[in-house]
């Protein structure tokens, strides 16, 4: 055995409880428990007779046959004006942006029959490349959620905007009259045109003031920026970029400023071939285990109060090698991993990125120091280019509350936040609300701030409304609508406009504002309409970021000749098309006309352009660090018994989805745990303390008390191997109280913890106190369910054995085939039962479909699964089912802790059995490697669920697809029994309309969503990944109709397509020349189980750590 | 290729149609000749502006327009429809009042020559006379029936009974005698209910066979019975608007496509949007069988006023019922049989362009659709698609038809997903 690391799913099968060995022995975990789930209490008691059960029996069929003899009336009712871009049955694209104060992304939008019904990324953004998280994945779901307010409110009752902006009108008149001071506080405005109207509105009144809060802030990243180079911004990483990356307590893949631009610079540089063996080094210092950290080469856990020490004996080793000298600090146990971190950041200066998520000013000062050491910024940090998405200011929102307390507010408006929610009841923001005279909010809900507003004028769901967006210098961004508001809602911007007596719609303003200020930036088109149309059809502008204004005479003086259309136009509504008729031929004459001209002036801006040069500053930090590291020296030198990290999960995030069933049952990458939040705790510390460290389905964990700055919660305890000793992990984004019916009640307000130091937010508490045992929960988590019974099904190898041998740990399989008396060893691919010589089998002439799966890429984000989820109308079963190991999921990642253990043969050699010999292995989970497997139907062309299908309900097609026919199902679950990945997905319920899975299926508004060229399931048949055959066939059609070959990369399946790290490849392989064709003849290759010999069309590469020391390069 | 639906074939029983709904039209033959021609012309020249009653449609209507235009008017209509705009500018006060009231839009020169300016306005003068509706279409119906056949055989079937029955008379007779003869006592009487258990209780083989014939056929019938649910093929509901196929893809010759847009683009071949409609009855006001009442069902749905040419605010979408259903779990899509099959629309709908109410002509059951997978070659000259795939399968299937079928057509997940 050449693989030294074992693997396993979790502590249970590390431990290979009895129950756990009894669970693994079956598919369905459970012995039918529909009355557990289902029954009323006396449901045991009644019974029916036979005489009744033959009477409904005789009832039922004779009703089912009297109701089939009745043709059933459907009707069809076709449009009355059809709009020319809408063909029944075919999709429409539009292409958008996400852009929520948090994320930012550029996204398509499909829609059919005029309802948005998926979101992909946007290739042509150069920060978000067509990548997407599993939050804008399932934003298209939120605009369907029924919790949405369908109009106005005035004090809890539904209203009319006349009526609401009369009233907020005349009270604004009078405050404005008394000099009463006006507040703004929204979430971090990316909209340059929101901004100008917040500017206007701020004209109008005097005393207005704009608060930006970010529920996670990164107000320490601005703060020390001001500091350290006087430019109080968040700036733009480039971690492609850098050979040697170092992250404290930043989760940059999963949540950090902007994870999915982050993923796509991380993933380019790990992708490894034997052309360029060559990978980045990471470091990650953290103290839960994060996304980000399980994909690092060394990760080293640590006590909250030990990152900013950690961060200053960083900056003590470089300063060392950079024969400075450092400031004084304690030895802690990761001195030696940051030695090394040290040693590798100073060999590679400049091209190298030290990042910190701590939101503390001192730490980040150190790290900026760091980074100007290392002669990173202009290389890898890029100073001259903000990142918009984040400007909250945590010490404004402190002041304005207690403004707000000494009665200073008259009028509060609340845009994009929660903060009774996401800010801690100690700084009595509810209370002080009540002492704002006029208080708006535009909450899409009455969530729980919006609950004690005065108005709430409902803003639109970002694809019912125009905007724009500006993330970062340069770089633009439209939002425009997709679906005509589904409410009686209007936007913020439309409001704010209204009330700073500005009637023009916010369509018509944006544009304006696109004329005026961005349009005389580009030079690539020469009039506004084009400019206009091209903007919104790639959704993104991109400018040098200190492009200026270029002189445009031609242009205006054509603009002028149409600005007489165009001002027809802009007044009309909202969804008004400007596309079309006229006004196209009105754009193409003067074109024509001043057609020389243009060309001219084409060459002047060119020359414009090439003087711009884009040129990064490279920064240096000049500052006295002796302060900054008292200040840490002082604050880590008091800590409790437990320390605590408050962290963002990746489908949660900072909870403002939190209504989304989509987002609250993707099970968390790590803990696999959906439907929840709740500590994560050291194994090793919850044997000490008593506590349930065995998650299973019967088995409830304990709950105990965490209180942290006197705020006592309730909290579930899981165990997470990687969790540091001593500290504990909680996610934000749960408790909610008023947000729907799916969140409220789920999970406990991790914002509660939040305390402010040095006039920051803090994620973290140096002092928590852990109650023991109050109580038990019921956690659902997917991690024990489909067992790997011990089988090698990833393949590891690292970047120095990868060098040596492309093959490297991919271990071949081989089997014995006897050949008359003599056994030969054959590769397990090579055997074939089906097909001899003279009967080749079942062949693919045509398409042979395949998929191939970059273990080195997947970072676990989980985005396929719900990409998956809403392409394919896979169904929420709620946590419950869950538990039962019911979930519907058609991908999942498989989560493996590895740990390095000398072998089996050692094990043996020991006197330790099989069980005693993983026992053995129990001392290294304590900071464990861990692999993401993305694990789906693997398409085998010998299936061994096909062969035992009794009704054929499940067959092979001729391009290598698994198909799984639902209408033939009558559910005998053979095939998942068969199954070896265990993939098979049974509808134990009917998920549709049943309101005991309330979720978005069960009412009009949410099925809204549902995919048409999907068949919904009903109870009773299995399903599984399809690998998206109506994408397939579709793509078919496309080429047939054409009249041409396929081309690669034209049918993409949904998992493949969301990818932000295009770990997955999906493509004909019977087409030489296409991409994943070219990855199947890597040496990395390999199937999963390939001993089985059932020939899967879905194959992985290795994963490769850089975790030898470094390479030679 | 053609996507026309099939249009009647001239067979005997069909050229006589029309002669039997003239006659029951009552329809004088004596202005047959011009008034027909004239017909002609006009809907293909002047309906699109003018109608022949009092309404305006662009134009004006044309009802008793031999007797308001200045006299001679054949002549002065002759040069009017020729050019307008020379009879206005020649400063022709009639014309002058005309165009003014008329939005000062002239009407452009039409190519027709004198003879067919005549017969169109014999047509004015004098439209066909036509009866309400109920009885058109029942005479249509009843003419195509085939009443020859079921009388055949119900006289055929009474020859036999008249047979059978002399036949048995002449039996019992003889048995009769023959028994006279031998002195032989009467055979038992089976009579009344009594009876039929006597007989039953003495043969009683006879009786295992029926019963054996009835389980046998009555299980067939339900298995039968049972198949057939779900199965709606004749279904031909009643539609909110008495749309007739026949006039529109039949009498008038109108393509499939040029309504039902996205068949060859989509899945659905799309029931056409009022708009549609509206591009030839903002023009043809009245229907030759129904008149206006149907027509103004559309104008309702679009919210339109014939008097000013106007839509206004609040248009209503028409109900139509569906008549060819697939369940959920099948997927179908027009554009593949129709833009890469090259299918016929009449494979599947029928004879469509003789339908005044359309029906399902064919039973859309999966059965049904893989027969014709079966059955049907692809064609796949011309079609870059296919090229590769072609050769592989010409080698493999040597001088065998490529069928749907033979290319993966019938595997499960072509139409289940």
């Amino acid at each position: 055995m050449s693989n030294k690391k074992i693997y396993w799913k979790g502590l249970e099968d590390l431990n290979n409880s009895p129950s756990f060995i009894k669970s693994t022995q079956q598919e369905f975990a459970e012995e039918v428990p529909a009355e557990n789930f289902l029954a009323k209490e006396n449901l045991g008691e009644t019974s029916t007779p036979r005489r009744d059960f033959l009477k409904f029996l005789g009832f039922s069929v004779t009703a089912a046959s009297l109701a089939a003899c009745e043709t059933p009336i459907r009707n069809v009712i076709p449009y009355v004006f059809k709009p020319e871009e809408i063909t029944p049955g075919i999709a429409s694209w539009y292409a958008s942006t996400y852009s929520d104060g948090n994320d930012f992304c550029s996204v398509l939008v499909k829609t059919r029959e005029g309802r948005p019904i998926k979101i992909e990324g946007n290739k042509y953004s150069s920060i978000t490349k067509g990548g997407t998280n599993a939050r804008v994945q399932a934003s298209v779901l939120s605009l369907y959620d029924s919790a949405r307010l369908t109009g106005p409110t005035a004090n809890g009752t539904v209203t009319t905007w006349q009526v609401s902006d009369k009233a907020i009108g005349a009270k604004l008149d009078g405050i404005a009259k008394a000099g009463g001071n006006i507040r703004v506080l929204t979430s971090s405005i990316t909209s340059p045109s929101t901004k100008k109207i917040v500017g206007e509105f701020a004209a109008k009144y005097a005393n207005v003031k704009h608060v930006s809060y970010d529920p996670v802030s990164y107000s320490a990243i601005i703060k020390a920026n001001q500091e350290s180079f006087e430019t109080p911004i968040v700036p733009t990483y480039m971690f492609d970029k850098a050979n040697v990356i170092v992250g404290f307590g930043a989760d940059f893949l999963a949540n950090w400023v902007s994870p999915i631009e982050f993923a796509k610079q991380y993933s380019k540089n790990r992708k490894v071939n034997k052309e360029n063996a060559k990978m980045s080094r990471h470091f990650q210092f953290e103290s839960t285990l994060s996304i980000t950290g399980s994909n690092a080469d060394v990760r080293e856990g640590l006590k909250p109060s030990q990152v900013p020490v950690a961060i200053v004996n960083l900056y003590n080793n470089i300063a060392k090698l950079a024969g400075k000298s450092g400031v004084s600090s304690k030895a802690i146990d990761a001195d030696k991993q940051l030695a090394k971190a040290a040693k590798e950041l100073w060999e590679n200066k400049g091209k190298s990125l030290v990042v910190c998520g701590v939101n503390d000013i001192a730490s980040q000062l150190f790290v900026n120091a760091i980074n100007s050491m290392l002669n990173n910024y202009g290389a890898t940090i890029n100073l001259d280019v903000s990142d918009n998405t984040k400007q909250g200011d945590d010490a404004e929102v402190v002041s304005l509350i207690e403004e707000m307390k000494g009665g200073k507010v008259a009028a509060l408006f609340l845009y994009n936040v929660n903060p009774v929610y996401s800010l801690p009841a100690s700084l009595g923001f509810a209370d002080a609300l009540k002492k704002v005279n006029l208080s708006v909010s535009f909450a899409d809900r009455a969530d729980e701030t919006a609950s004690l507003v005065q108005y709430i004028c409902p803003d639109h769901h970002y694809l019912e409304s125009w905007g724009d967006a500006n993330p970062r210098k340069g770089h633009y961004a439209l939002i425009q609508p997709t679906i005509f508001p589904l409410f009686n809602t209007r936007s913020f911007q439309e409001s704010m406009l209204k009330w700073a007596g500005n009637n023009t719609n916010y369509q018509a303003y944006v544009k304006k504002y696109w004329r005026n200020n961005i349009f005389p930036l580009q030079s690539a088109e020469m009039f506004f309409e084009n400019f206009w149309m091209k903007s919104l059809h790639d959704g993104i502008v991109e400018l040098p970021p200190d492009a200026k204004p270029i002189q445009k005479m031609m242009a205006a003086a054509a603009d002028t000749a149409m600005a007489a259309t165009v001002a027809d136009v802009d007044s009309l509504g909202v969804l008004a098309d400007e596309n079309k008729g006229p006004l196209q031929k009105v754009v193409d004459k003067p074109k024509e006309a001043v057609g020389l001209k243009a060309e001219t002036a084409t060459t002047a801006k060119g020359v414009a352009i090439a003087g711009v040069t884009v040129s990064f500053n490279t920064n240096l930090f000049s500052k006295d660090l002796s302060s900054a590291a008292g200040t840490i020296s002082k604050a880590s030198s008091s800590v409790g018994v437990f320390e605590i990290t408050l962290y963002e999960k990746i489908g949660m995030g900072n909870g403002n989805q939190a209504n989304n069933p989509w987002l609250l049952e993707m099970p968390d990458p790590i803990s696999k745990v959906t439907w929840d939040n709740y500590i994560t705790m050291s194994p090793k510390q919850m044997q000490e303390l008593g506590l349930e460290t065995f998650l299973e389905k019967e088995v409830d964990v304990d709950v105990v008390e965490v209180t942290v700055n006197g705020v006592k919660l309730p909290l579930p305890v899981y165990p997470q191997p990687g969790q540091p000793y001593g500290t504990v992990g909680l996610a934000l984004g749960y408790g909610r109280t008023a947000a729907g019916k799916a969140a409220n009640g789920v999970g406990q307000n991790a914002f509660q913890f939040v305390s402010i130091a040095n006039g920051m937010m803090m994620y973290t508490s140096y002092n928590a106190q852990v109650s023991a045992s109050v109580g038990k929960h019921a956690l659902a988590a997917t991690q024990t369910h489909h067992t790997i019974m011990g089988r090698k099904i990833v393949q590891e190898t690292t970047l120095k054995e990868y060098k040596k041998n492309p093959a490297a740990g991919n271990e071949k399989i081989y089997l014995s085939i006897k050949n008359g008396h003599e056994h030969t060893k054959v590769l397990a691919e090579d055997v074939d039962l089906w097909a001899t010589k003279e009967n080749p089998g079942f062949d693919k002439p045509g398409l042979f479909w395949n998929m191939s799966i970059d273990l080195n890429s997947c970072i676990g984000c989980g985005n396929c699964v719900v990409s998956c989820q809403a392409e394919n109308n896979v169904a929420v079963v709620g946590k419950d089912q869950v538990r039962l190991t019911r979930e519907m999921h058609w991908i999942r990642i498989d989560r493996y802790y590895s740990s390095d253990v000398k072998n089996q043969e050692q094990a043996a050699e020991g006197g330790l059995g099989l069980i005693a010999g993983y026992k053995a292995m129990e001392a290294p989970s304590e900071n464990p490697q861990v692999v993401f497997q993305p694990m789906m139907c693997q398409h085998c062309n010998h299936a061994p669920c096909e062969t035992v299908c009794p009704v054929i309900a499940t067959t092979h097609s001729n391009e290598g697809l698994n198909q799984m026919t639902y209408n033939r199902c009558l559910g005998t679950k053979y095939c998942a029994n068969n199954c070896p990945y265990k993939v098979r997905r049974f509808n134990w319920y009917r998920f549709t309309e049943n309101s005991a899975f309330d979720f978005n299926m069960n009412d009009t508004l949410g099925k809204m969503v549902l995919n048409p060229d999907v068949t919904v399931r009903t109870r009773g048949v299995m399903e599984k990944c399809s690998m998206c055959i109506q994408r397939i066939q579709e793509g078919k059609l496309n080429a047939k109709k054409d009249g041409r070959r396929i081309k690669d990369g034209e049918v993409q399946v949904a998992c493949a397509q969301s990818c932000p790290t295009d770990a997955i490849t999906f493509g004909n392989v019977n087409d030489t020349e296409s991409k994943v064709a070219k990855i199947k003849a890597d040496e990395r290759v390999y199937h999963v189980l390939a001993e089985l010999d059932i020939k899967p069309s879905v194959f992985y590469l290795t994963k490769v750590r850089n975790t030898e020391e470094k390479a030679e390069a | 290729m053609d996507y026309m639906c099939q249009k009647p074939q001239p067979t005997k029983r069909l050229t006589l149609l029309p002669l039997i709904i003239l006659f029951v039209l009552n329809i004088t033959f004596s202005f047959a000749g011009d008034t027909e021609k004239g017909e002609k012309l006009f809907k293909q020249n002047c309906a699109s502006c003018h109608s022949i009653g009092d309404n305006k449609v662009i134009g004006p209507g044309l009802k008793g327009v031999m007797d308001r235009v200045p006299k001679p008017a054949e002549a002065w209509l002759a040069k009017w429809v020729k050019n307008s705009r020379a009879v206005i500018a020649s400063g022709d006060a009639y014309a002058v009042k005309v165009f003014n009231d008329n939005g000062k839009v002239d009407m452009p020169a039409q190519a027709v020559s004198d003879e067919e300016i005549k017969a169109i306005f014999e047509y004015v003068q004098n439209p066909p006379v036509k009866k309400e509706t109920p009885g058109d279409q029942a005479s249509g119906t009843s003419t195509q029936k085939d009443e020859g056949s079921p009388t055949l055989l119900i006289i055929v079937g009474l020859l036999f009974l008249a047979l059978f029955f002399t036949l048995r008379t002449v039996q019992k007779s003889l048995g009769k005698i023959v028994r006279e003869k031998a002195g032989l006592a009467e055979p038992v009487k089976y009579k009344g209910p009594s009876g039929v258990l006597l007989w039953m209780r003495t043969h009683k083989k006879w009786v295992a066979v029926i019963l054996l014939f009835l389980a046998g056929w009555g299980s067939r019938a339900a298995w039968n019975g049972m198949y057939a649910i779900g199965v709606y093929q004749g279904y031909m509901p009643e539609q909110p608007i008495f749309f007739s196929h026949k006039i529109h893809a039949g009498q008038n010759g109108i393509n499939c496509v040029y309504c039902h847009s996205s068949v060859e683009k989509g899945k659905v071949s799309g029931v056409p949007s009022v708009n549609v409609c509206m591009n030839c009855h903002k023009g043809i006001q009245e229907g030759a069988v129904t008149g206006k009442t149907e027509i103004a069902k559309i104008y309702a749905a679009a919210d339109y006023d014939v008097n000013t040419q106007k839509y206004g605010p609040n248009p209503k979408p028409i109900k139509w019922v569906r008549v060819h259903n697939l369940p959920d779990f099948a997927y179908f899509n027009h554009s593949q049989h129709v833009k890469v099959g090259q299918q016929d629309c009449a494979n599947c709908h029928g004879p469509v362009a003789t339908m005044d109410t359309i029906r399902q002509v064919s039973k859309l059951t999966m059965g049904w659709c893989i027969d014709c997978h079966n059955k049907t070659e692809v064609k796949m000259e011309g079609n870059k698609y296919y090229e590769e795939l072609h050769a592989k399968l010409k080698e493999k299937f040597k001088n065998q038809p490529i069928t749907v079928s033979k290319m993966g057509g019938i595997e499960c997940g072509k139409c289940h997903y």
